[in-house]
């Protein structure tokens, strides 16, 4: 399982928010470029229709690719409360031809996108990856040399880390506690819960550029 | 990586596979002064589309195999017959496959024994049993020659190796032989560098020929 909190931002203020990030994991970036395929099952396969994603990442010269399967978010009062989705995530390394794979089972493609941006990985409490990324459509099948994005000027950022039914609440208050770093530049809330970009984004992004992530916000 | 023959066991018509003959097998192996180094087990699992309804089976394949091996337990192995596809995975990819239902597993075969040390080469011989019985279902033999992970090199010595070993087998006057008919590999995009697919094919297909010739033995009784 995962616990995953999603925002977005302002193109504009990526560069300020790259030198936040870099700032608070002491760690470099990553280049993130992930052609992500997702398929549905055809029909009367499987007791009800089933979704899974191929992650192609395009980042290595020989493209590597996973296999990614999210289940059902967490309920009940206890997941209502807190800021942080958490649910079931499996993934898997799989050979270059899974995608044939997976036609050959019957599968379809349901969409695609690729995803460009960049990606840190550290630890804090919680083995955290953050992706701040734009989300590009493909205009002709699998162009991914001619993806167009979804939504010019905006980029999608993303706070993930990996959890068990065990440590998931630790998990969860790691990932609330990272967020609060991240508050003047944009909020961060589950999936699905858009709430805009912050107004105060701005000020704290000139903030940041003019001294170079190193006062604390 | 090394280069290996995955040979089975092919009665002589009118017998049938024994644990008699496991045990003069394994026999063999010492015999040659194979020095036993521990077991090993292989997994072969059938996997069919799980359909709502029944009465319409689609286009979908009539079967899907999903094989571990125990060189790389923390690897599993998907072949897909038809279009001649085998594909490497994580393990984690059997949870996946659990959680999306599309595929449910019907029957699952079991590859089990004592592996054997010859200077270069690595042989393993085991019993093959159903997850549905405990009945002996065929005899499998992995011929692997460590030195060389090129097929077409490593051929002419693991072809010699076999020989030996007919030879040791034959002087027991079992009830059939050990039979190594290699499957076309490159059909299934792999080329002359053995990697642990080449395994999971010849896997595959030593079950298809275990289940010809079962089909077989019962048209004939």
């Amino acid at each position: 399982m995962e616990c995953v909190v999603q925002g977005i931002i302002e193109t504009q203020h990526v560069e300020a928010l790259e030198i936040l990030l870099q700032g608070l994991c002491g760690v470099h970036r990553e280049r993130l470029r992930v052609h992500e395929l997702c398929l549905k099952s055809g029909p009367n396969l499987g007791p009800v229709a089933s979704e899974v994603r191929l992650l192609c990442d395009l980042e290595h010269s020989e493209p590597t690719w996973t296999v990614k399967h999210i289940g059902g978010a967490m309920r009940g009062a206890g997941a209502d409360q807190i800021s942080v989705l958490v649910r079931s995530m499996i993934e898997s390394k799989a050979s270059k031809n899974v995608l044939r794979l997976f036609y050959g089972l019957g599968y379809k493609l349901e969409n695609e996108l690729l995803r460009v941006g960049f990606a840190f990985h550290f630890q804090r409490g919680a083995q955290i990856t953050v992706t701040v990324s734009s989300i590009n459509k493909m205009l002709k099948l699998h162009a991914t040399d001619e993806a167009v994005p979804v939504t010019p000027g905006i980029q999608l950022v993303e706070v993930t880390a990996p959890a068990t039914p065990e440590n998931y609440s630790e998990v969860v208050a790691a990932v609330s506690s990272f967020c609060e770093y991240l508050a003047p530049l944009l909020h961060l809330s589950k999936p699905g819960i858009s709430t805009g970009v912050v107004p105060t984004a701005a000020a704290a992004a000139a903030s940041l550029m003019s001294d170079g992530g190193g006062t604390t916000l | 990586m090394p280069t290996k023959w995955v040979l089975h066991w092919h009665p002589n018509p009118g017998s049938t596979v024994n644990s008699q003959i496991l045990n003069e097998v394994s026999q063999c192996a010492e015999a040659i002064n194979g020095v036993k180094d521990g077991r090993w087990k292989a997994t072969l699992t059938l996997l069919k589309p799980n359909l709502r309804d029944q009465s319409q089976p689609g286009e979908y394949p009539r079967e899907l195999l999903g094989i571990s091996l125990p060189e790389q337990p923390n690897k599993y192995y998907f072949i897909l017959r038809g279009p001649r596809i085998v594909t490497e995975a994580d393990s984690s990819i059997q949870v996946i496959m659990e959680k999306l239902q599309s595929y449910k597993s019907r029957i699952a075969l079991y590859f089990e024994g004592y592996q054997y040390q010859l200077g270069d080469f690595q042989l393993r011989v085991g019993k093959v049993v159903s997850s549905h019985s405990e009945n002996l279902r065929g005899i499998v033999l992995e011929v692997e020659y460590l030195p060389i992970s090129s097929m077409e090199k490593a051929s002419q010595v693991l072809g010699e190796f076999v020989d030996i070993w007919q030879e040791a087998v034959l002087k027991r006057s079992l009830p059939g032989s050990f039979m190594h008919n290699e499957p076309n590999l490159s059909e299934y995009g792999l080329g002359d560098n053995y990697t642990p697919q080449h395994t999971a094919v010849q896997y595959a297909y030593v079950m298809a020929q275990l289940f010809a010739s079962q089909s077989t033995q019962a048209v004939r009784n």
